[in-house]
């Protein structure tokens, strides 16, 4: 099994999916599960081989090389696993919608770019790649026209000053080591000053941060998130914001190595003591402007750059129990919030694209599915134990609070109960509650759309009750970083500065659960009832307003709002409205009347002439 | 040895519980000058809840509130009482502090459920104030850890019987105090009875349970009213050695929290958060930085 | 007071239960709520029998219908009454609801309560001391425990009465009948 087959397969996919929904729609849609799943089993199959191919071009010189190992696997895994997913739950998302060749192609095309970022093996291709998958990402942003192109000329404009970022440091590399290699490099680099790395990360960590969303430079991620189509939505977040974490990665540990990295910076300020804290201060900030929010999707893409901000402290903190944690938590947090915008989206489907959280209400016995999605979705995101969440949010704490920096630990920790306000918001302003007048006719999502919730709920429950299945790839890779191996077994971490236990966590909370469910038999049996059938002190319920939704943390709101404005996006828009002023000025300089040119050419000459005669250069 | 502490520790956990529920009426009517139910009366009100045919609005109705019980029965397991402690190496503070939050979660989605206005209206706040004293709460368990560097509160008890009392070891004093401050909003007493609130908002999440689901929530509350005060007498008063002696601290404590809630009226949720968001905070957070002062 | 004889509990529970908690809806029908606050409160407490209010009729097992009904109240009071889970006991408190009372002339109160929800008891006096409700209540307890309280079985069994009369003071009612009741109306 080749890499290079891999890569084939997944972009020849994505153009023959487009070509075969010029003939029919129906012939797309099975190809392209047929691909996607294809691509799943390819990347199962190269599990534990380490392979490299090189192929030479003939451009300047550089080869471009593909290889494999566990870190490329893992994210492989996911990002394969995950786009069938979504792709299986557009069958009917997309159903009837205009352009779907357009869409199909589009996602196709970026899980191929994303497949081809974490296989390759030297920074030109990773490059090539990378732009890819950004470009695309544009087009299936402004998919809907309207605020969405707005929002994903953000997000390109953005993305485009983070890969100049990194062409820079690519283009530093080159002119020292005159390699670009990966491997090469990481051997080559060990022997660079200090000051050299620390600006090789800096140039190329602006490029990561800007892809994962850390604050300062994340205010293109909410309205990205909130305008796309949301399955798509499901694999930005899920994956593709992510791709800045293997960049993180990359950078910090593949190449620049887990000794060097760790003492970066003068000082107090030393580099990843730096990102730590950037890290957590992402993690705090947007959780609690998440639960300001009114839109269900813009509340989960705040979360989404919180949770980013745990995975990108798990990793600068340095430990191997710190980043085994954000490894982990890249992968659950996928896992859940893919799970969590497919709710959303199959709630969309069902009332016609509304999203508004106050407007909603009481789906949980017209939706069921949905809402088990979303029940174990917001479980996952604030890490209730037996979920997949907690298991790597407990690595990031313990050696948070081992290693003696109890202020991150605090931010870690108040940024999970951030999360439990604001996605309790969400869970109860679209499933529970009064059922809207106007949505008593809806109808369960289709099973198309019911296979990934169910799988993925399955996941999340999984990987929480037993997280060693994916601990075990997940500290090869961290002893492939010259870490410490964990103490890893089928059921957490054993350890003797406290250990996670979860199985029995899992089997207390199920006997739990069945001695209080035979306790509630000895009751009679409760008359099942109406939901209009409620107590409202003797007056009969009124339809469509008896529900509390609209600023559900009202005492809260009024406490923290104005901390919390968005300073940095604000400032974004000055500077782009400068730049904007500035090339409309410039742009007059075209009058489109000759004569004018004419003066340019001659004012040109005419300061030529002057300058040759007094300094005279040539 | 260990499925016989398995059962027993929560059976101890339920008598204890009810039995604290019961001595508060009495005590609260004794201080109201008047003579109160008999100590014995939330076993009667119990047994007339579990008789009576209650109404139910859907199967998470009914699935929330077992989770709710379930929750805190799971929790009674990490908590040490004296040296009974079953599952006590298995994720240490962390797992307290998030099966903690099963208990609120199952009722906020059974409530929910029932689609009354007064039970979010009530679970709302319930959060809210959780938030609130959250912050220092947070605080000040961080220091407890770094002080005895360790998550394991077996360990945390131990340390203590060996040498002193946390309340009583000086670098830890302040953070007892902001722990002190913050116990009656984590019980859920006067002044921070906001959640129930019978008559803001009738009774806030318990709305619309009646009959078994009543029951449940009651055998609920009393197990949270155990829970909080058992990990502050784990914390800071030393646990026990053994479970006499720690009950008869809990008792202690639990009478002092009375007197608070004898006295008091009932604070706004935003007037609760802000109180709590300012003092406790500022003195757990001082008793933070010497704690990591002491260390450097 | 048998509530320290624990054969009688070992042997009848329920029976017990409701008769040492009876836990009164906390719904102010009328004007003999200006009653009940110096009943519950420390002057004559009723909490030592086990009587205290609760704020939903979920939760409660017992109705007082203090004072006068009139016609906009009943319908609540019908609600209210219906919304409780069984086993309950309605007490009714004055003289309003045994017969009219003081306003047994007027064209807007109810005359008879029996006609509409069940009464197991009645306090006449306009108003009853509390003391009156502390008769009512041990009075209560003996009807308990002779099965005479059975105020919601006769509901269940007369439902169609019940809903006739309410119907023919209302005209359609606008929530649905709690128990089956055939096929005419």
């Amino acid at each position: 099994m080749s890499l290079d087959l891999l890569l084939i397969v997944a972009f020849s996919g994505a153009l023959l999916t487009y070509v075969f929904g010029k003939i029919s729609s129906k012939m797309r849609n099975a190809f392209g599960v047929v691909v996607s799943l294809a691509l799943v089993v390819m990347v199962a199959l190269l599990y534990g081989q380490t392979e490299e191919k090189i192929f030479y071009f003939g451009f300047l010189n550089l080869p471009l090389i593909l290889r494999t190992n566990m870190l490329a696997w893992f994210f492989a895994i996911s990002v394969s696993a995950l786009g069938l997913l979504c792709i299986v739950f557009s069958l009917s998302y997309m159903k009837g919608r205009e352009r779907g060749d357009f869409y199909y192609l589009m996602m196709l095309l970026i899980n191929g770019a994303m497949l081809g970022i974490v296989f390759s093996g030297d920074l030109v291709s990773f490059f090539i790649f990378w732009e890819v998958m950004s470009w695309s990402t544009f087009l299936l942003i402004s998919y809907n026209r309207g605020k969405a192109l707005f929002a994903g000329m953000k997000y390109i404009i953005m993305s485009i000053l983070g890969s100049v970022a990194m062409l820079i440091g690519m283009l530093s590399l080159y002119a020292t080591y005159d390699t670009l290699n990966i491997v090469t490099l990481s051997t080559l680099i060990s022997s660079a000053s200090s000051g050299y790395l620390l600006f090789l990360s800096i140039i190329f960590c602006i490029a990561f941060a800007i892809k994962n969303a850390v604050m300062p430079l994340h205010t293109w991620l909410p309205e990205a998130y909130a305008e796309a189509p949301s399955p798509f939505t499901a694999v930005l977040s899920g994956m593709l914001t992510r791709m800045g974490m293997y960049g993180f990665l990359l950078i910090m540990y593949v190449m620049v190595g887990a000794a060097r990295v760790l003492n970066l910076g003068p000082g107090l300020f030393k580099f990843n003591y730096i990102l730590a804290w950037l890290g957590a201060v992402t993690i705090v900030i947007p959780t609690f402007i998440a639960m300001l929010q009114n839109d269900a999707k813009m509340l989960l893409a705040w979360h989404g750059i919180g949770q980013g901000g745990y995975m990108v402290l798990g990793i600068a903190f340095g430990t191997s129990l710190g980043v085994a944690g954000g490894i982990f938590h890249t992968l659950n947090h996928a896992i859940y919030i893919v799970l969590l915008f497919l709710s959303v989206a199959a709630v969309q489907y069902r009332t016609h694209g509304e999203r508004d959280l106050n407007s909603l209400g009481g789906l949980i016995k017209k939706m069921p599915i949905a809402f088990i999605g979303g029940l174990l979705g917001i479980s996952g995101l604030i890490g209730v134990p037996l979920t997949n969440g907690f298991a790597s949010k407990w690595l990031i704490y313990k050696t948070l609070i081992l290693e003696g920096s109890p202020f991150l630990a605090f931010a870690a920790l108040i940024g999970t109960w951030g999360t439990i306000l604001s996605v309790f918001k969400f869970l109860h302003n679209m499933f529970l509650g009064q059922l809207p007048e106007k949505y008593q006719d809806v109808k369960k999502s289709p099973f198309s759309m019911q296979l990934p919730i169910i799988i993925l709920s399955f996941a999340i429950l999984l990987f929480g009750i037993l997280p060693g299945i994916p601990l075990k790839v997940i500290n090869a890779i961290g002893v492939s970083f010259g870490f410490e191996s964990l103490n890893v077994t089928f059921w957490g971490i054993a350890s003797d500065t406290g250990a996670l236990n979860t199985i029995n966590i899992f089997a207390a909370v199920l006997v739990g659960c069945l001695v209080v469910a035979l306790l509630f038999k000895i009751g009679p049996k409760a008359t099942p009832i109406a939901q209009d059938d409620n107590y409202a002190a003797g007056a009969p319920v009124p339809k469509d307003k008896y529900h509390y939704t609209v600023d559900f943390y009202n005492p809260l709101y009024r406490m923290i709002t104005p901390y919390l404005k968005d300073f940095i996006d604000a400032f974004y828009m000055k500077l782009a409205g400068w730049t904007q002023s500035l090339s409309n000025g410039v742009r007059r300089i075209y009058t489109g009347y000759v004569g004018h040119y004419v003066m340019y050419i001659v004012l040109f000459l005419a300061s030529l002439i002057f300058i040759q005669l007094k300094w005279s250069p040539w | 040895m260990h499925v016989v502490e398995i059962i027993v520790s929560p059976l101890l956990a339920l008598i204890i519980g009810i039995f604290f529920l019961g001595l508060s009426r009495k005590i609260m009517a004794r201080i109201h000058w008047r003579y109160g139910p008999p100590i014995t009366q939330p076993v009667i009100d119990v047994i007339r809840l579990f008789s009576q045919k209650a109404f139910s609005h859907g199967m998470m109705f009914n699935l929330g509130i077992i989770l709710s019980l379930a929750g805190s029965f799971v929790l009674i397991l990490f908590l040490p009482m004296g040296n009974i402690c079953p599952l006590s190496n298995s994720g240490g503070m962390l797992v307290i502090l998030y099966v903690m939050l099963l208990a609120p979660l199952g009722i906020a989605l059974s409530g929910g459920e029932a689609a009354n206005p007064n039970v979010s209206i009530g679970i709302s706040r319930k959060l809210i104030i959780a938030l609130g004293y959250e912050v220092p709460l947070l605080l000040v368990l961080l220091t407890i850890m770094t002080r005895y560097h360790t998550i394991s509160i077996v360990e945390i008890v131990r340390i203590q019987q060996n040498t002193t009392w946390a309340l009583l070891d000086l670098p830890l004093l302040l953070s007892g105090i902001a722990y002190i401050l913050i116990l009656p909003a984590i019980l859920g007493v006067r002044p921070f009875e906001i959640v129930q609130a019978p008559q803001e908002i009738s009774s806030g999440p318990m709305a619309e349970y009646g009959g078994p689901f009543l029951a449940l929530a009651t055998i609920q509350h009393a197990l949270s009213l155990f829970i909080g005060i058992a990990l502050f007498v784990n914390l800071f008063l030393g646990g026990a050695g053994n479970p006499f002696t720690f009950f008869l601290k809990m008792l202690v404590v639990f009478i002092l929290v009375l007197f608070i809630n004898a006295a008091l009226p009932r604070l706004r949720v935003e007037q609760a958060v802000k109180y709590l968001w300012r003092w406790p905070t500022l003195i757990s957070l001082a008793g933070m930085i010497i704690i990591l002062i002491i260390r450097r | 007071m048998d509530r320290n004889q624990l054969t009688k509990w070992l042997k009848t529970p329920v029976k017990m239960g409701h008769k040492y908690s009876l836990h009164a809806v906390y719904f102010c029908t009328g004007c003999g709520i200006i009653e009940v606050p110096p009943v519950i409160t420390a002057r004559w407490d009723a909490e030592r029998f086990g009587v205290i209010p609760v704020a939903t009729p979920r939760q409660a097992n017992l109705f007082l219908i203090t004072g006068y009904v009139s016609v906009k109240t009943l319908k609540a009071i019908i609600r209210t009454y219906e919304q409780m889970p069984e086993p309950k006991f309605t007490v009714g408190f004055g003289s309003c609801p045994v017969n009219g009372g003081m306003y047994w002339d007027s064209y807007n109160t109810i005359k008879h309560l029996d006609k509409y929800i069940p009464v197991d008891g009645w306090i006449a006096g306009c108003m009853p001391r509390p003391e009156a409700i502390f008769v009512a209540v041990v009075h209560l307890w003996t009807l308990i425990d002779k099965d005479m309280a059975d105020g919601y079985k006769r509901y269940r069994k007369d439902y169609k009465a019940y809903r006739a009369n309410q119907e023919q003071l209302f005209g359609t009612l606008e929530w649905p009948p709690l128990f089956p009741i055939g096929e005419s109306k």
